[in-house]
């Protein structure tokens, strides 16, 4: 219990951060509230630094969670990826305000700023992510999925002064809570198969189910498939996917960034968690079937039906952001493939795709957030044409992004499809893996149009008009990016121990547990034997 | 667990209830929540969308205190306590942010909002 507290001390720190960013907000001194989003991203690096100090290996040996050494990788990468994220973030909010109070023409009014409440809910979201990486019931993992989501509505209403994000958080809002509410009574099903909210006793008594009724209980099964269906909505996958395109292209670009990784790690690791109660065959001990059927052919069809509609959907926009935000479901739906694939190559490639995507997703949007056309956002397709005469810098970020969303060669995308796509095939799943390539031609489509777009055709008239935003942070959030798109790869080895070690001690568990229940049968039957004999 | 053997005496003495079981308030959560699903996908006023939503987590509660007392466990009753109190706090954020769009548009029908379309 106490390893759990030590864990937390990373959740301390960013809540530390939400108290100061909060009262520097509303500072009367204009340097302060000016500072509000360094001090967000020096808690955001400080909680990430901290993160290796205390996973500690005794403590990950003695910690009881289901993944016990997940935190040790994913908080870390989380804090990193959201540092590029507050950077795009800054400027956004309050600017219009903040002109007028510095060039005199309003008085400061502590009602007025939006600015530190804006990145309250920043860090409250990344705190939620990291929260979940210590979920060992299912109480834990629902206040922690509720207080990803909860921030990030009042984010994408906060994040333009324009109906458009208006109506945005409210769509994103209703569907949410309506998300929450499917899979929260998939966890009360799950507590009635079950008869306990804690996750590793629940994956104590599925495998006694196993063991004795020969497979998980139809109550359990339901309960799974309801509670994934519901978490569906935090990943974007299919079918509650269809508030992405507005939500996304109604939210300011950086907002938007930060929606398409932060809620989706927040929903795998759920995922992860959950299905780790069940296990996966050949991964959970020798006679374990591992995950029921029902539940691998939803999560087969998520993600064939999930990645289509993603890639479909985007070869249909015109507008960049929408583009994305179905290049976004498109990726989910990779992502489960590595899911259903299991321990060892499947879920460590998700928990490095998760990764790969958050930078790649956040440089892509990054261009976005950091061009403005009369202090608006650039939307369209047409005006990213010929962007390399007045804005190399930000036409190669936009080439390389998309160059790696697509999956190039040596780029850090294509790392990660390969560890999934390779997964996929090792258990056998060579169906799904063939659409996900057909899905990735597909996606060659769009992307290859972004590519190109920017760097080789002529500048539209419309494009003439763009001007680099006031901030140059987010252009820098782009090219940092860029960069680890191109230098990560060479690491690629060690990132990818690095997932390896944090599944470690989840999948010796789950194959040291099932093979105890396995021993244990053949003495079974002997004993209601001699029971009846008494 | 005193006061579980408590309730199951009264059960036992109140004689049009005694043969309430499990499946009697699983039904009745199944069916909350189906209305609370159908409300929200059919109906327009945001007000009755965000009440359907409602109606599906107190469906989830029914089932967590029932699952709770068939296993003789209390930790669905304290899911339960969690539930109530993110609802009220989704509660507090769905009226703010239905004023927000009122504010707008005097209306409170959905379809009103349109600007975000293909």
């Amino acid at each position: 219990m106490i390893e759990k507290l030590w864990f937390l001390i990373p959740e301390i720190i960013l809540f530390i951060g939400v108290c100061v960013v909060s009262i520097m907000g509303l500072s009367h001194h204009r340097t302060w509230r000016s500072a509000v989003p360094g001090a967000t991203i020096v808690f955001l690096i400080a909680a990430a630094l901290a993160t290796p100090f205390l996973y500690t290996p005794e403590k990950m040996e003695a910690a009881e969670l289901l993944m016990p050494r997940v935190g040790w990788y994913f908080k870390v990468i989380v804090g990193f990826v959201s540092v590029l994220l507050a950077l795009m973030c800054i400027g956004l909010i309050d600017r219009r305000y903040e002109a007028e109070v510095k060039a005199g023409r309003a008085s400061f009014d502590p009602m007025r700023v939006n600015r530190g409440e804006f990145f309250i809910f920043f860090l409250l979201s990344v705190m939620g992510v990291n929260l979940i990486c210590s979920a060992n019931d299912l109480i834990w993992l629902f206040l922690a999925l509720e207080l990803v989501s909860l921030p990030t509505y009042v984010m994408v209403a906060m994040s333009r002064p324009s109906r458009k994000a208006q109506e945005a958080a409210v769509k994103y809002f209703f569907l949410g809570a309506m998300a929450t509410g499917v899979f929260l009574y998939g966890f009360a099903l799950l507590y009635g198969s079950t008869g306990t909210i804690v996750l590793t006793e629940m994956r104590d008594v599925f495998a006694a189910q196993v063991a004795e009724e020969g497979g998980v209980n139809l109550l359990g099964i339901v309960g799974m498939i309801v509670s994934l269906l519901g978490v569906a909505y935090k990943i974007a996958a299919a079918p509650m996917h269809f508030y992405v395109a507005d939500v996304y292209e109604g939210a300011a670009s950086a907002v938007s960034a930060f929606l398409a990784f932060v809620p989706k790690a927040a929903g795998f690791l759920g995922m992860i968690l959950l299905l780790g109660t069940m296990g996966w065959a050949g991964h959970a001990g020798e006679g374990s079937t591992g995950l029921p059927m029902p539940i691998v052919t939803t999560l087969w069809m998520i993600a064939a039906i999930t990645m289509t509609l993603g890639n479909v959907g985007a070869l249909l926009q015109t507008s960049v952001k929408r583009m994305l935000a179905y290049s976004s479901v498109a990726h989910s739906g990779y992502m489960v493939i590595g899911l259903i694939a299991g321990p060892g190559l499947g879920i460590n490639g998700v928990l490095f795709y998760l990764t790969a995507y958050g930078i790649m997703n956040t440089a892509a949007f990054a261009v976005l957030a950091g061009l403005e056309r009369k202090k608006a956002e650039i939307e369209t397709v047409d005006d990213l044409a010929g962007l390399r005469f007045k804005h190399p810098s930000m036409a190669i970020v936009m080439a390389i992004s998309a160059a790696s969303l697509l999956g190039v060669p040596p780029l850090l995308g294509f790392m990660g499809k390969l560890y999934i796509f390779v997964g996929g095939v090792e258990t056998g799943h060579i169906p799904l893996v063939i659409i996900a390539g057909l899905n990735s031609a597909i996606s060659a489509g769009y992307y290859l149009y972004l590519i190109g777009l920017p760097i080789l055709s002529q500048p539209s008239p419309q494009a003439e008009t763009i001007t680099t935003g006031e901030a140059r942070w987010p252009r820098l959030a782009g090219v940092i990016g860029a960069v680890l798109i191109i230098v990560l790869p060479v690491f690629t080895n060690y990132l990818y121990d690095a997932t390896e070690r944090s599944t470690e001690g989840y999948l010796d568990e789950q194959a040291r547990q099932i093979g105890a229940t396995d021993a244990d049968e053949p003495d079974e039957p002997p004993d209601p034997a001699l029971a009846t004999r008494e | 667990m005193m006061t579980a053997d408590s309730l199951h005496l009264t059960m036992a003495t109140l004689e049009p209830f005694s043969s309430l079981e499990l499946g009697h308030f699983i039904l009745t959560s199944a069916i909350l929540f189906a209305i609370g699903i159908i409300g929200f996908l059919t109906r327009r006023n945001m007000i009755v969308m965000f009440l359907c939503t409602e109606l599906m987590f107190q469906a989830a509660a029914i089932a967590m205190i029932a699952f709770g007392r068939f296993h003789m466990d209390l930790s669905g009753q304290v899911f339960v306590i969690f539930i109530l109190t993110v609802a009220a706090a989704e509660s507090a954020l769905a009226l703010a942010l239905v004023v927000l769009l009122f504010r707008r548009k005097e209306t409170l029908n959905a379809e009103a909002w349109t600007e975000l379309r293909e």
